[in-house]
């Protein structure tokens, strides 16, 4: 009787989660299975639980099961299930494993979003108590650095000394700084872990004579990828409140994916209200920065044949396909494509939080297969992508399979090719 | 019988459908974006994608081209057929003005017989594929009593269309009698033996609609809705 509670309990969050286009995905996914072709995962394994419509449908069956006609009298008809131990853990496995590329979403005749139905799922894991450990402790982390930053300061702005003095040596100007708590600044910058975000940026800042700070914060949001919005608005707050405090005009973010989305799609949808800046991606900053003349590139510079990675949140999550590609090919004698790209590139198959958990390394670097097959394919020496996640990814790809290539981010190619300004 | 069954199955269809879409928009819409990119600058090119996306499946052709080949097939053809069983309802005069009464016979045996039979191959291929990995295993049993209603449907249809030989004014007769709720099928029907199979093909069909909103059959509105979420 008690665990029947519990298993209605758990149907009941994905019933209080679901919104108009989540009843039409639960209502009209025919199984067609069209999508097993769109999946890196599946592609890579053969494992049916990979397959999307497969983990939907896990979401699919305990709803149906509870809130529908055809469940209560005919469960066997639409093979109901509860959820119990049995479909969490099975739900936990490929519900963590997704990267949310949405890759299924655009190759869906429906357009079923997948990665949004396994949102559901997250919150109906979180509520049994089965969030990823790891995701958790991350999120956790990232909150306590919140609530102590005044113990992290001084090491923050230690640290950046270093960092300073290297962008004086690139730079060549014995001035140039690495801001930090400026008030009044026009942007606010927020890096990731690790000063290689924050040195090739503080260099072009410095190129672009823009008045910038630097956040104290880093972008990525772990509290994202667990699944558990409160959590990760409250990491996301973290940033929001010091540009508010420091009124700047507009916040850029690193090359981050899933930090842009956070906060250029959920964020304001989470708090309920509207930004009082202007949110930017790393991205189209260089590139706007180029198009008005503000830093120049050295034409043509790189030799060895580059290619482009779209990462999933920068491509088809946030539509800048042709941005970073003209700052690649801007600075590249031998710029080559990958096939499929944009609209319809693979996943390299370590988004959604998948590379910070070690649990998931083989499993990761066998579903890159697909990534592995298209860099091989283009013979370029150089793979850019502007997402840490996917160039992870291709680091562990790259020794796995002996690629021989080099992973770049975009801000260190704009970066190493500045024309010194007069 | 056959013929209140007819109208409870109008009922419900109908019902059921107003029903979904009510289920539907009492929820409320995602206060997240989730459109994905590259999305239409204003709401003509959204509108222009969602009938792309809605009729000509560019995705599935991206994809599978088989699949799509049968899949355009069941779904043009089938909405053919439907318009088809309209000339039980009368003629349409400028086509039965230009062919006569034996000619629009012979367009209606060679194109609806010709329907029923791409029908036919259509749905058998759904089904065999559903037998296949990995399509079996995502299957339910909903797929298969779905299909094999549809199959049932287009076999007895062939079935009058090639063996039956009734009159189009026999079927007009029957279709005015429900027209005039005072079902019944007209003589040179209910003294033929083929009458149990009209029989069959209309309680059937009827059987079908009671389901279809109910199924996920649902997808021939619900598709519009959620492709226009694409470029959201």
């Amino acid at each position: 009787m008690a665990e029947k509670t519990i298993n209605r309990e758990l149907a009941n969050v994905i019933n209080v989660r679901l919104n108009r286009q989540l009843l039409y995905y639960i209502d009209i996914c025919t199984r067609c299975g069209l999508c097993k072709d769109a999946c890196h995962q599946y592609v890579a394994t053969g494992d049916v639980t990979y397959l999307p419509a497969y983990r939907a449908e896990l979401i699919r069956r305990v709803y149906k099961k509870y809130f529908t006609r055809t469940g209560r009298f005919m469960p066997s008809l639409i093979e109901g299930r509860e959820p119990d131990d049995r479909l969490l853990d099975e739900l936990y496995r490929t519900t963590y494993a997704c990267t949310g590329c949405r890759r299924c979403m655009y190759y869906c005749p429906f357009s079923i979003d997948t990665t949004w139905l396994l949102g559901v799922a997250k919150a109906m894991l979180l509520e049994a108590g089965r969030g990823s450990p790891i995701l958790t402790e991350l999120a956790g982390a990232a909150v306590m650095k919140g609530e102590n930053i005044d113990l992290f300061k001084d090491v923050i702005l230690e640290s950046l000394k270093d960092t300073e003095k290297e962008v004086q040596q690139i730079t060549g100007d014995a001035s140039a700084q690495i801001p930090v708590e400026k008030t009044g600044a026009q942007a606010m910058y927020v890096a990731l872990a690790g000063t290689h975000t924050i040195l090739p940026v503080a260099v072009i800042f410095h190129h672009a004579r823009l008045d910038w700070t630097l956040s104290l914060f880093e972008a990525a949001n772990y509290g994202y990828f667990l699944g558990d919005n409160k959590l990760a608005k409250t990491i996301a707050d973290r940033i929001v409140d010091e540009a508010k405090r420091l009124q700047v005009t507009q916040i850029i973010l690193s090359e981050c994916g899933h930090a842009y989305r956070v906060m250029k799609f959920l964020y304001e949808a989470w708090a309920k209200e509207k930004l009082p800046f202007e949110v930017k991606g790393i991205v189209e900053v260089m590139h706007e920065l180029v198009e008005s003349g503000k830093i120049k590139l050295k034409k043509d510079s790189i030799a060895e044949a580059v290619t482009y990675h779209d990462p999933c949140q920068v491509g088809r999550n946030a539509g800048f396909y042709e941005e970073p590609r003209s700052l690649v090919k801007a600075v590249s004698r031998d710029y080559r494509e990958m096939t499929p790209n944009r609209e319809k590139n693979w996943c390299c198959g370590g988004g959604g939080g998948v590379v910070a958990e070690p649990a998931m390394d083989e499993f990761r670097l066998k579903t890159g297969m697909k990534k592995v097959e298209q860099i091989r394919a283009t013979g370029a020496r150089i793979v850019v992508s502007p997402c840490e996640n996917c160039r992870l990814q291709l680091d562990g790809l790259n020794e796995k399979y002996n690629l021989n290539i080099k992973i770049s981010s975009l801000m260190d190619l704009v970066a190493d090719n500045l024309v010194a300004q007069k | 019988m056959a013929g209140v069954m007819v109208y409870v199955a109008i009922a419900v269809f109908l019902a059921g459908t107003a029903y979904k879409i009510y289920h539907w928009i009492r929820a409320p819409r995602s206060s997240v974006r989730l459109g994905m990119f590259p999305r239409p600058e204003n709401s003509f090119g959204r509108g222009l994608k969602l009938i792309k996306d809605s009729i000509v499946f560019p995705q599935v052709l991206d994809n599978d081209r088989i699949m799509w080949f049968f899949v355009i097939m069941l779904h043009i053809v089938g909405l053919g057929t439907f318009i088809g069983h309209m000339r039980m309802l009368g003629e349409f005069a400028p086509l039965y003005n230009w062919l006569g009464k034996d000619g629009m016979d012979t367009l209606s045996y060679i194109g609806g017989g010709s329907a029923g039979l791409i029908l036919l191959v259509a749905v058998l291929y759904l089904l065999f594929r559903r037998f296949k990995a990995p399509y079996r295993d995502i299957s339910v049993p909903e797929d298969y009593l779905l299909l094999l209603l549809i199959l049932l449907i287009i076999m007895l249809g062939d079935h009058l269309r090639f063996f039956a030989h009734f009159d189009v004014t026999d079927y007009q007769a029957y279709m005015k009698s429900l027209i005039t709720f005072n079902p019944a099928f007209p003589a040179a029907i209910a003294e033929s033996g083929a009458r149990w199979v009209l029989a069959s093909h209309v309680f059937t069909a009827s059987l079908l609609a009671i389901y279809f909103p109910f199924s996920k059959l649902v997808h021939f509105i619900g598709s519009f809705a959620a492709n226009l979420v694409r470029s959201d």
